[in-house]
């Protein structure tokens, strides 16, 4: 009988352990594993990849002995310990959560911000190359920037932050080959040698308008400007078009580049396509010497001329030319009745350092500069 | 004689527990080579939650396995149907893949085709521009213009033969966006041209 009582004893007191412990998986389990596939969503392992590095090894663990407990006979599955590691494990969740919010926050700022540092850069490079011709693939780099900052924005408006930053480097990218193209062009019109040459010519062509009393023309790329001398003071000012690569010196035939230098009038075209024409001495002599020293040095295609037939003409001033200068046919036809063939025609890139060329350069240095800061 | 009776009994048991708990390297590696087909088939960029699930629910199996053969008497029976399970889910997604690959090719080509109608109507409307020498600057910018576009719409097709269909439609809506505004200036460049055009010889 006694021995009977210290079985059923011995059965109660098993029983008791076994059904005195917490029996059932923890709650805390259920809603760290939910915690995980938040945060997952959320995008915790690209914001904060080694913070959710760690996260991602304690829940593991703790779903390790989760696991190991399950795995034990029912009756000796005490949940205690591993209920405290869950507990544990979605306060640290809920701490990422935070930085992560925190985080978003700020990238979801500095893309704003970058967005409408790119959006002005674009529409002041758009604006330049409406108004200067800066080679087709300067316009094309700018359409397909637009397209993609674009789809930054997009991406943005549906909270797609990490992707829409992608977007905007290659926005960048873009915008620096046009940048980096425009300013290989311009350098020119900011290098002091070129720019006292420039200058020199201009004096002499305005002392020989004054000693001789004579018509003069003055063209100057930078402003787009022809302006007319008399007894070496300026009577007229013409906004002038010119070629697809005008901003350049041109060297050979079909290069769209306006030449630069000391030219004379040598001939007058009063039926020209374009209205009426004044065709200058391209190539003098100082051309063909530089053309020749370009092909001995292997800069120039075989076959390549150096080209001629270059004009003042009518058209008007919006129009596009191979390199002529163009003016506005009224303005043609004023300039054509007062010179004569003889009279000086120099062509020149800028008057001084500070010109709208020059200040280009500067200003796209100082958008990458604040860009740099930003 | 009873002694050698229990040896015998204990050992057939040994045996029996022995057997249950072979390590299952065959369900593994087929559970592990489904979820890889329907990864490298592009699971993550059409279901990007079943691919976690999927991952997820491995590294359960694996876990069960792990703690198996750290135990004197392993039992597989959990770990075996776990990765069942796995490798069914796997090849359920596998099987849904297509249609959801298929709807997404949908509407990339949908946006493709809606994309180059608009720039085929800029391409029109440029074919009406003054060529040649003496041509306005902006509508010589304007050319170029729609040159990007094109290629962007060369970009398109290349996303779409890469299967990014979902990177494909968003360029494809934002190459839409931008030809409207080249169209309406080419539309804008014209009637200056037209209204200009009195005045030239």
């Amino acid at each position: 009988m006694l021995l009977i009582v210290a079985i059923l004893s011995l059965f109660h007191l098993i029983f008791s352990i076994g059904c005195s412990n917490n029996k059932t998986v923890p709650p805390e389990a259920i809603l760290a594993q939910q915690q995980e596939a938040d945060l997952w969503r959320a995008e915790a392992p690209s914001y904060l990849p080694d913070q959710y590095a760690k996260y991602k090894e304690s829940y593991n663990q703790a779903q390790r002995n989760l696991l190991r407990i399950n795995s034990r006979f029912p009756w000796f599955r005490d949940y205690r310990a591993v209920q405290t590691e869950f507990a544990n494990l979605l306060k640290q969740g809920e701490e990422l959560n935070k930085i992560l919010n925190v985080e978003k926050e700020k990238k979801a700022q500095s893309i704003l911000d970058q967005l409408r540092e790119l959006s002005n850069r674009l529409e002041t490079l758009s604006n330049l190359t409406l108004i200067s011709h800066f080679e087709d693939i300067s316009r094309i780099n700018l359409t397909k920037a637009e397209i993609v900052l674009n789809e930054a924005k997009d991406l943005y408006k549906r909270k797609q932050f990490l992707l829409s930053e992608r977007k905007l480097w290659d926005v960048e990218t873009y915008l620096m080959e046009v940048e980096n193209k425009i300013s290989s062009i311009l350098n020119r019109y900011r290098d002091l040698n070129l720019i006292l040459k420039w200058k020199r010519w201009a004096k002499e062509t305005v002392e020989e308008s004054r000693e001789k009393d004579i018509y003069c023309v003055l063209i100057i790329k930078s402003e787009k400007r022809l302006v007319l001398y008399k007894g070496g003071k300026p009577i007229k000012h013409y906004p002038i078009g010119l070629g697809k690569r005008s901003w350049l010196n041109k060297r050979h035939a079909k290069d769209h580049a306006t030449p630069e230098g000391r030219y004379r009038i040598i001939g007058k075209n009063p039926r020209s396509k374009f209205y009426k024409a004044l065709l200058i001495n391209y190539p003098n002599e100082n051309d063909r010497r530089e053309f020749s020293n370009a092909k001995k040095k292997g800069l120039l295609e075989k076959g390549t001329t150096i080209g001629g037939l270059i004009e003042i003409h009518g058209g008007g001033h919006k129009g596009l030319t191979d390199g002529c200068i163009s003016v506005d046919n009224v303005y043609m036809e004023e300039l054509y009745s007062l010179v004569d063939i003889g009279t000086p025609v120099t062509i020149i890139g800028a008057l001084g350092e500070k010109n709208s060329l020059s200040s280009i350069l500067t200003n796209i240095q100082r958008s990458r500069g604040q860009e740099n800061t930003n | 004689m009873r002694t050698m009776r229990y040896l015998a009994l204990g050992l057939i048991i040994l045996t029996f527990l022995v057997a249950c708990g072979k390590k299952p390297t065959a369900e593994i590696e087929s559970a592990q080579s489904a979820v890889n087909a329907v990864i490298s088939e592009g699971l993550g960029k059409y279901a990007p939650e079943d691919e976690k699930k999927l991952k997820d629910a491995l590294s359960a199996a694996m876990e069960e396995v792990k703690l198996q053969d750290e135990k004197t008497f392993k039992n597989y029976d959990k770990a075996k149907q776990m990765l069942a399970e796995v490798k069914k889910s796997a090849e359920e997604m596998k099987a849904s893949l297509p249609a959801k690959k298929e709807e997404a090719k949908k509407n990339a080509l949908s946006a493709q085709e809606s994309a180059k109608s608009a720039v085929n109507e800029a391409k029109s409307l440029l074919a009406k521009a003054p060529k040649g020498k003496g041509t306005a600057l902006d509508i010589e910018a304007l050319k170029a213009d729609v040159k990007g576009l094109e290629e962007s719409l060369t970009e398109v097709q290349g996303l779409i033969e890469k299967e990014e269909y979902g990177e494909a439609v968003t360029k494809a809506n934002a190459l839409k966006e931008k030809t409207s505004g080249v169209s309406s200036q080419i539309t804008q460049a014209l009637e200056k041209v037209k209204a200009e055009k009195p005045r030239k010889r």
